[in-house]
């Protein structure tokens, strides 16, 4: 009987939109932005209304720090699913690189509220605490005195509560804030990888170097060049954290003796 | 649909494995207790952390600490972020940007924090010259 020495050629099965989304997702797993992307259009060219597909594009727009499209993306899930955690999450995040803390947070828990156990979104919070109104300490005249180094760009003192207390110069004001939401963010961090408080931070950018102390009550910046060696730029911060501290001691007494006079003066 | 533009890697598999092993080596190396590799998005892309810590919420919020310092600095013309280190009594955490997302390490207080900042260097030096931009090979709708 002669052997059959071939068979029909059998169509090759085009992948289905969840297997080249699902391969995406592992590319996107290991780094591979790129190929990933392919296999995320591929998938929505087949699928344009795949919520997974649009999800991963999203992912993979933040990954490349393209945050309009990111945004839009996550926008297009949360038409669809109002209540999508991670499009809440990512949203989240992208409120927070534009510094819109607020709408940060209500995304955040807008996600929480509908899936409690949700520990990035958790943590993200956690780095976001509530910040109480409060007024501003007294002192805030006082730390116009604080002697800064020559060479010093800008120096924040921003109080436990959020409220800026000193900004020199006046027009860095946002980058006080930028800081002070960092230590925020790293204060959570250092927690949950169980180090602790947070007591101290260096951040270099290209042309900066941030020196940073921090306790419950006071966060205080100094922005010195970045070709400051590290150990004068700590003795620095050190100094000024210091003095800013017993300025404010000082002020908090001066406020302690001129309501008491004035309760004696009412006596009389 | 929005636009992605498109970079293929054609030897992504062997990268990702020599991304692995860069995160692995600054995991090892002395007072480092741990090391990420986060995707801007928050994504761990590889991770070698002791002494159970969740992974996924300090990936989250070092993702959003790298971002936030990433986009002020540019915001306020500082030129790029580079480095971080953040100090409490018993650690310090340590992130930097690289060409895919950001370097962490967790170390000892104890260590020695120029040693410490060398080995995320490497990393970053390792990892960036192994994920050089390759040409962007298409652009879709």
């Amino acid at each position: 009987m002669p052997q059959r020495r071939w068979w029909p050629a059998t169509r090759r099965r085009e992948p289905t939109p969840a297997e080249l989304f699902g391969h995406a997702d592992r590319l996107r797993r290991t780094g591979h932005d790129g190929e990933a992307a392919e296999l995320v259009l591929q998938g929505l060219r087949l699928d344009p209304i795949s919520t997974t597909g649009h999800l991963l594009a999203a992912y993979l727009h933040a990954a490349r720090r393209s945050i309009e499209p990111a945004r839009r993306e996550f926008r297009w899930v949360l038409e669809r699913d109002a209540s999508h955690p991670r499009a809440l999450l990512g949203l989240a995040r992208l409120a927070l690189e534009d510094g819109d803390v607020d709408s940060c947070r209500e995304a955040l828990v807008r996600a929480l509220r509908a899936y409690p156990d949700f520990p990035e979104a958790q943590a993200l919070l956690d780095g976001l605490a509530e910040r109480r109104p409060a007024p501003p300490p007294p002192g805030r005249t006082r730390l116009d005195r604080l002697r800064l180094p020559a060479s010093a760009r800008a120096l924040f003192v921003v109080a436990g509560d959020g409220v800026m207390i000193a900004a020199r110069p006046e027009t860095a004001r946002e980058e006080g804030y930028r800081l002070a939401r960092a230590a925020g963010l790293a204060a959570t961090a250092l927690q949950r990888a169980g180090f602790g408080r947070l007591r101290r931070g260096i951040v270099a950018d290209a042309d900066d170097l941030h020196f940073l102390r921090t306790d419950v009550t006071l966060t205080l910046a100094v922005t010195l060049p970045r070709t400051t060696h590290i150990t004068q730029g700590l003795l620095e911060v050190n100094r000024l954290w210091a003095a800013a501290q017993h300025e404010l001691a000082v002020a908090k007494d001066e406020v302690v003796q001129a309501t008491a006079a004035a309760g004696t003066r009412r006596v009389s | 649909m929005s636009r992605l533009r498109l970079g293929l890697e054609m030897d992504g598999s062997s990268r990702g494995r020599q991304v692995r092993d860069v995160v692995q080596a600054l995991a090892r190396a002395t007072a480092v207790r741990g090391a990420l590799l986060v995707a801007a998005d928050g994504f761990v892309i590889a991770a070698e952390v002791r002494g159970g810590v969740a992974i996924e919420p300090l990936a989250a919020l070092a993702a959003t600490l790298g971002r936030d310092l990433e986009m002020g600095a540019t915001r306020l013309g500082h030129g790029a972020f580079q480095t971080a280190l953040f100090s409490a009594d018993d650690g310090t955490l340590f992130l930097a940007a690289s060409r895919i997302g950001f370097v962490v390490a967790l170390a000892d207080s104890q260590g020695n924090v120029q040693a410490v900042r060398s080995a995320l260097e490497e990393a970053v030096n390792a990892i960036d010259s192994s994920w050089a931009p390759s040409e962007p090979a298409a652009s879709a709708t």
